[in-house]
């Protein structure tokens, strides 16, 4: 325990990164755990009863089209999938992880690409920027956010980057493996491959944390209509206007 | 002056239990500390190229209860300890499953398999060069594989289900119990289970550290062969650069049930060209019914290696274990 980096000597003898230390995968996975329920139980404390919960009868507003809805789907499991893949062999589960681990890293790529082409030329990209006024939302229970808070857009940017950086990694990684599309031509000398694997390794560790806050943040009560919202495309008015501020998110009428 | 050096033998607890229960509650106890020592033959390869270290040994050779072969309701069981020159000469196995004394026989030299226990020849680690010289490939917990690399010697290695580690089963027993249908007996202190012989080696693409199911705590303590094939047909054949003290480039090991001349059942397996032994079930399935024949061997034999990947150096183990099945099938 301890280290963060793991080392080991090339063919020449000279020590080279080998990659992340996979201790910090429990340390990491203790550390969230503990967040996460001091977290519940601070709500829980705060939780005013009378607080009247916004309706979810009434007029529907649209939040989310079918098209992001599927993707968010399609990234949410390839996700997991790829945590649970990558995590199997580290904790001794006997599963032929690698095909699915790189079918669903080929699947959680293309469907970034596409996000990414989408939401810069077909959505609402400047909903999703996090400017300096938004840091002081939290602490201002008058200032409602657009389509997106504080928070959310928080997440967003961060399991941007870490997606990012897995799938950069990741596939610079999968061109060392045969796949039916190439033969691996194990060219990459060993100190720049560790390095690669380090940062695979440390943006996993990154993405499990992730993952499970943003679960933890979509079974909470008080978000739950956000998580519906993922599965059915609408939102209340009365949910949106007790969250959100008109003037700065009009949406159109959900179907 | 006396020369002096310092790269000696490091201390090593060595156990020698006498009985099951001492030797599978040193098992738990010791857990992946503990190296399980049968005829020592591919553990003082480790040790004395220093590129793996045990700190304690469990060795297994005076416990009577795992030694010998017995008959049994349904065929015979050899204790995991009994030494491959045990096997190789012992009538019931001559008689009957005469495939395994063959295979057994043909394990390295006379001397090895003197000392070399079947339990030892099953689980024995792989033997790629990469691995044995002490390098961090794959399957030493590091991230590449030498052989698999351009200038990678690898004509010792794999044809098939390479999955990142490219090293092949080097045991010359396995594909024999294979084609026997075998069973293996695996002890813990929390009691027995029984694996069939196909299952219990482990490919890279499931766990690319261990080649068998062998789990912490856990010994191989016997094989029990069904008389599903006793006094069929066998052949073996071992391909090696050697007759004596080599591994296989390539063996075939067949047990064949011939009825006026058609083959009522069959079961194939090859050793050395995957890192477990490689179950040739499509040959199979194509024999069962055929009259035995040169133009089945001829077909036979192009489907035994659909589906290889050779390497840069290893071809020719392509051919050669196409030539094997034929030989096999012809009888």
């Amino acid at each position: 325990m301890g280290e963060i980096v793991r080392y080991k000597r090339d063919v020449w003898g000279e020590e080279v990164i080998l990659g992340v230390s996979w201790d910090l995968l429990w340390v990491v996975a203790v550390a969230i755990l503990v967040l996460l329920a001091a977290h519940a139980i601070i709500m829980a404390a705060l939780a005013n009863k009378k607080m009247d919960k916004p309706s979810a009868q009434g007029r529907r507003v649209l939040r989310h089209e079918t098209i992001d809805r599927a993707f968010h789907w399609i990234m949410a499991i390839s996700i997991l999938v790829l945590i649970f893949t990558g995590v199997a062999p580290i904790i001794g589960l006997r599963i032929a992880w690698l095909d699915i681990h790189w079918i669903s890293g080929l699947i959680l790529t293309f469907v970034v690409i596409f996000h990414i082409i989408r939401s810069l030329f077909w959505q609402d990209f400047k909903s999703m920027i996090l400017g300096p006024s938004d840091f002081g939302e939290p602490f201002d229970s008058a200032k409602k956010p657009g389509k997106y808070s504080f928070e959310q857009k928080g997440m967003h940017w961060s399991v941007t980057v870490v997606v990012l950086a897995v799938i950069v990694t990741g596939v610079l990684l999968f061109l060392q493996i045969d796949t039916p599309f190439w033969d691996r031509t194990n060219s990459m000398p060993e100190s720049q491959l560790g390095l690669v694997f380090l940062l695979h390794g440390l943006s996993t560790l990154a993405l499990v944390a992730l993952a499970a806050t943003h679960i933890y943040f979509a079974v909470r009560p008080e978000k739950l209509f956000y998580t519906r919202s993922m599965v059915s495309g609408w939102i209340s008015e009365d949910e949106m206007t007790a969250n959100h501020d008109p003037s700065k998110w009009s949406p159109k009428e959900a179907d | 002056m006396v020369a002096t050096s310092n790269d000696v033998m490091p201390d090593i607890e060595l156990y020698q239990p006498t009985d099951e229960a001492n030797a599978l509650a040193l098992a738990a106890q010791l857990g992946n500390q503990g190296w399980i020592l049968g005829g020592g033959q591919d553990t003082y390869g480790w040790l004395k190229d220093r590129n793996k270290i045990a700190t304690a040994m469990i060795e297994l050779t005076q416990i009577d209860a795992w030694k010998g072969i017995r008959e049994t309701s349904d065929g015979i069981e050899i204790g995991a300890v009994t030494t491959l020159t045990e096997i190789a000469d012992n009538p019931l196995v001559q008689d009957r499953f005469g495939l395994l004394a063959q295979a057994a026989g043909v394990v390295a030299s006379p001397q090895i398999r003197n000392v070399g226990t079947l339990g030892g020849n099953l689980i024995q680690d792989a033997r790629c060069w990469y691995y044995r010289r002490g390098l961090d490939c794959y399957r030493a917990g590091g991230n590449l594989c030498y052989a698999d690399s351009p200038e990678g010697l690898n004509r010792e290695h794999a044809l098939f289900g390479a999955s990142r580690c490219v090293a092949v089963s080097p045991s010359d027993t396995a594909p024999a119990l294979v084609a026997l249908d075998a069973t293996m007996v695996i002890s813990s202190e929390s009691g027995q289970r029984t694996v069939p012989a196909q299952d219990f080696f482990v490919g890279p693409d499931r766990d690319i550290l261990n080649m068998t199911v062998l789990n912490e705590g856990e010994i191989l303590t016997a094989v029990r062969i069904p008389n599903t094939f006793a006094n069929a047909e066998f052949y073996f054949e071992k391909v090696a650069d050697r007759n004596v003290w080599d591994f296989a480039l390539v063996s075939i090991a067949a047990a064949v049930k011939v009825s006026g001349g058609t083959i009522q059942d069959v079961r194939l397996a090859a050793g050395a060209v995957e890192c477990v032994p490689r179950r040739l079930e499509a040959v199979e399935n194509a024999l069962r019914g055929q009259q035995r024949s040169e133009a089945l061997a001829d077909q036979v034999a192009a489907i035994a290696t659909d589906g290889a990947r050779p390497l840069n150096y290893n071809n020719f183990k392509i051919p050669l274990l196409a030539n094997l099945v034929k030989r096999a099938v012809r009888g």
